[in-house]
């Protein structure tokens, strides 16, 4: 399998990363540039644990070829905020208790993020059809639920 | 004196164990009803919740180590026969490829019940070998290369292949275990039957589901000369850190076992398993860390379920619905082992009746093996005793919560042993309330009348778990130079919030500031012995253990303090991290005190007491649920739960609430969604995913008002609390059922209410 030099933007930082065309955006995130909040859960699309966004789009990295995203900016979950500078919803899922374990919540985080950027006030239906694509098996879903309206609200 | 070290008993998720004790140094007295408390009962938020949502907490996936390889399983295709040809030459020829284990590598360690890499095929999906490369894509990419023969033989994957005439065997002692069928027994319930005014008979079926943690299970492991470092997704890192000492012959003292961060367990996280193994032997093997991450398929298949029951109810009652017979005779669907988790036992437990018979027969099938799977048993067995107490008072006419009522268990009757405390019947009056339970039924039933394609209605359900939790458990508060303070314990936080209750409890009963203390847990090199977390009991276990340790650490520093403010001990009060002198305007923050001190440290050390003896200790709850049932597709809707509890006093609202909710959540998943399915024919797993395997997604979800009955529990442990994280899913399953049940006047006795179900029933096939 041939490597090759790839260059990635990843929450704003260049990257040239040496990468197999057959492996996954995900792998290249969690393996070569240490970015592991975005995490494995199935590895085929399902639970969402992977999602990132790829020139803005909402992606499942796990089936993303990180050959595919070369130059094009892509955002993780440490792009998002910091724990000195938390982005709103970060802020929101932490007092609405939107997390347990927390391994789906990175990916959770950033499909809430798209859709509050795509609809400042989602409806109950909007949240739960944009969401319905990430999977937590603890349960934390009423609680996300609230903390995307608690963000809709303050940005009134 | 009395002796130090005394034997008790300590129930786990309905076991019985005896364990020797140690009594602590120190027994508070309890944190009863008027106790003043300040930060322990506050909602603060988690306090590893910024970790959460910035990404930076890592789990055993995150972890990386220098010149790290990755391991990947080759599973059997097939679920019984015999290995006759493993060839991983082309496999081992890959670029990147480092190495393989089979059964050779790794005599005498065993999996699921059987040899790892056992040459014997007992269950499709069962490991014969592992592959380890320099990434997980070659490994895999190996393990397709890697040639296996195996000459198959019959196979039995249901209940009634097991069994019938020409089963084939399982397991070569038989298709059940020793000492089939089970039997408990108190009164004569066949005589009281025959004497009761009326008597209902139900089957009911409960699918195998599947645990469905988003983080597999998994392992990193890495040798330092003789000694061994392993992270591990893990409910128990000092039972992993035994398991793995046993497997490769060990000390103790050269086996750290790590869990910093882990993406849920729900039962199925115990104990060392295969990749764990294998993790360490090919470590060990190659001389370089290893990484195992079991992958979706292998997760669904191969990682433990709850098995399918078959549950066979009679119960008699009188004509005012006071029970005179409870019977039971149940059937599970085993797998390749497991543990003996009783279905039988919450009709022993739940309602006050003088003639309980149950019979339970385990079947050995050759499929994943059956593990722990919050609240195991119980919640198979309440949902056939839950319904069959609707069937009831629909046969008598009666409200079903009044029935309920009517058959309270006032004390615990297996045992003849009084509750520590119950308030089971505050959780009927306050759930039906909240709920509006008379309203509902009648909106309900008023709705029906003119609806056609979609049908409402209401149900309810109770539970009860043990959820004393118990000894032995330790830990340790240290203040440092700085006025901060750690706590050290052994336990781990699966996503509970056991790192927020510990350093509330510390804060609480040294006196620090919330935000000064930090919990450090899931480490068997620094933090003292704590148990798995499971059986509901890290809370009622670890806490007590939390707060004599803080106390402790408040008497050693006070004297300190009473030198450095030259006062007396009884003239000094420590709260908000600061020590006043009563009636004196002198203080000291504990960071002032710390700087004085230097490095001399202030430690304290707490463990945990022997529980009340000849007391029960359990968690109960009232649930209750309105659904929408589309006449026409079948589709099942649930639309309100409300569920009650009583688990004591809680430490963090907010947090043990999330339990609920999660639990509930994963109990709509089984009563709707969830069934493993195997093909008879091929025995082999048909859903080993997501997407096949349905679990519940957010627009699935109800309205949840879940909730706590104030109390304190003084009785069971000093701290009060008592266990909250298993008992919300015991009665949902029954709730949604007995609810579909009033919405369409047929009961419907199996689970999950899939479509097909629904419409089966409906039209009476
Ligand atoms: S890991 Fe990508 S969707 Fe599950
Ligand atoms: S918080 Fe555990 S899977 Fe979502």
């Amino acid at each position: 399998m041939a490597s090759r030099q790839l260059r990635l933007i990843v929450n704003g930082e260049e990257h040239s990363v040496p990468c197999v065309d057959s492996e996954t955006l995900l792998t290249v995130l969690r393996e070569r540039l240490q970015l592991t909040g975005t995490k494995l859960g199935c590895g085929r699309g399902e639970c969402g644990a992977c999602t990132v966004l790829v020139d803005g789009r909402l992606a499942y990295s796990c089936l993303t070829l990180a050959a595919g995203c070369e130059s094009t900016p892509i955002t993780t979950v440490e792009g998002l905020g910091s724990a000195q500078a938390l982005h709103p919803l970060q802020q929101a899922f932490i007092e609405h208790d939107a997390l347990q374990c927390g391994f789906c919540t990175p990916g959770q985080l950033m499909a809430g993020v798209a859709l509050l950027r795509d609809t400042a006030h989602p409806t109950p239906t909007q949240i739960r059809v944009a969401m319905s694509g990430n999977l937590c098996r603890c349960g934390t879903y009423a609680a996300i639920e609230r903390a995307i309206c608690a963000v809709a609200e303050r940005s009134a | 004196m009395s002796r130090r070290f005394v034997a008790t008993k300590v129930e786990v998720e309905g076991r019985e164990e005896i364990k020797i004790v140690e009594r602590p140094d120190l027994e508070p007295a309890p944190w009863d009803e008027h106790a003043a408390l300040s930060v322990v009962g506050q909602r603060v938020p988690r306090v590893d919740a910024p970790e959460k949502v910035t990404g930076q907490a890592r789990y055993t996936a995150d972890v990386q180590r220098p010149a790290m390889l990755h391991a990947e399983f080759v599973r059997a295709r097939v679920a019984s026969g015999k290995v006759t040809r493993l060839d991983c030459s082309r496999a081992l020829a890959l670029p990147g490829v480092r190495g393989v284990i089979t059964a050779e590598d790794v005599q005498t360690i065993s999996h699921q019940g059987a040899p790892l890499f056992d040459t014997t095929i007992h269950w499709a999906g069962q490991p014969i070998a592992a592959l380890c490369a320099d990434t997980p894509d070659i490994a895999r990419h190996a393990c397709a290369l890697v040639e296996v023969d195996i000459e198959t033989s019959p196979h039995a994957v249901t209940i009634e292949d097991a069994l019938g005439p020409s089963a084939p065997a399982v397991r070569p002692s038989g298709n059940t275990p020793k000492g089939q069928p089970r039997i408990a027994s108190r009164g004569d319930a066949p005589a009281a039957r025959a004497a009761a005014d009326v008597v209902v008979t139900r089957e009911y079926r409960t699918p195998c589901v599947l645990h469905t943690a988003i983080e597999t299970h998994g392992a990193a492991a890495e040798w330092t000369g003789d000694a061994l470092t392993v992270w591990e997704s893990t409910q128990g890192i000092f039972q992993v850190r035994k398991d793995v000492a046993r497997a490769f012959k060990l000390p103790l003292n050269r086996v750290r076992v790590v869990k910093d961060y882990m993406g849920g367990g729900f039962g199925a996280k115990n104990y060392a398993a295969a990749h764990t193994y294998a993790a360490v032997a090919l470590a060990r093997k190659l001389g370089r860390p290893v990484r195992c991450l079991v992958d979706r398929e292998g997760e669904q298949t191969d990682t433990g379920n709850r098995p399918a029951t078959r549950c066979h109810v009679t119960l008699g009652a009188r004509r005012d619905g006071t029970l005179v017979s409870i019977e039971c005779d149940a059937t599970i669907a085993y797998g390749y082992s497991g543990w003996l988790a009783s279905p039988a036992k919450i009709f022993h437990e739940l309602y006050e009746c003088p003639n309980v018979h149950t019979s339970e027969t385990f079947v050995f099938l050759n499929a994943g093996a059956m593990d722990s799977f919050r609240a195991p048993g119980h919640t198979e067995g309440a949902f056939a005793l839950e319904c069959a107490m609707d069937a009831l008072a629909r046969e008598l006419g009666i409200d079903p919560l009044d029935l309920r009522r009517r058959n309270y268990a006032p004390a615990d009757q297996e045992k003849r042993r009084p509750y520590s405390a119950k308030h089971l019947d505050r959780c009927y009056a306050e759930g039906a309330e909240r709920f509006g339970w008379t309203q509902r039924r009648v909106d309900a039933a008023e709705s029906r009348e003119h609806a056609r394609r979609l049908r409402r209605g209401v149900g309810m359900a109770s539970q009860i778990w043990p959820a004393g939790g118990g000894p032995p458990a330790y830990a340790t508060v240290r203040i440092n130079p700085d006025g901060t303070v750690d706590v050290l314990t052994g336990t781990q936080d699966l996503g509970t919030g056991s790192r927020t209750v510990f350093a509330q409890i510390a804060a609480e009963s040294l006196g620090a500031r919330l935000t000064d203390v930090r919990t450090v847990l899931g480490d068997t090199e620094r933090t003292p012995y704590a148990g798995n977390s499971w059986g509901s009991m890290t809370t009622a276990s670890v806490g007590p253990a939390v707060r004599v340790a803080a106390l402790q650490a408040r008497a050693r520093v006070l004297e300190a303090a009473a030198e450095l403010l030259e006062s007396d001990v009884a003239q000094l009060e420590l709260s908000e991290s600061s020590v006043r002198v009563r009636d004196g305007d002198r203080s000291m923050t504990l960071a002032q005190i710390g700087r004085k001190l230097g490095d001399v440290m202030i430690i304290g050390e707490g463990s945990r007491g022997a529980n009340p003896q000849d007391t029960a200790i359990s968690a109960f709850a009232a649930q209750f649920a309105e659904v929408e049932v589309d006449v026409e597709t079948g589709i099942v809707r649930v639309l309100h739960v409300t569920s009650a509890h009583d688990s004591g006093r809680i430490i963090n609202p907010t947090l043990a609430e999330s339990q609920l909710v999660g639990g509930i959540i994963q109990g709509l998943g089984y009563a709707v969604f969830e069934e493993r399915v195997l093909d008879v024919a091929t025995g082999r797993h048909l859903n080993p995913n997501t997407h096949d395997y349905k679990i519940p997604t957010i627009a699935d979800i109800p309205v949840i008002d879940a909730f706590f009955v104030q109390s304190a529990d003084p009785v069971a442990n000093h701290t009060g609390a008592r266990g909250v994280a298993e008992a919300p899913i015991i009665p949902t399953a029954p709730a949604i059922a007995n609810a579909v049940a009033d919405a369409l006047g047929v009961e419907i006795a199996e689970i999950p209410l899939t479509p097909w179900r629904v419409l089966d029933a409906l039209t009476g096939r």
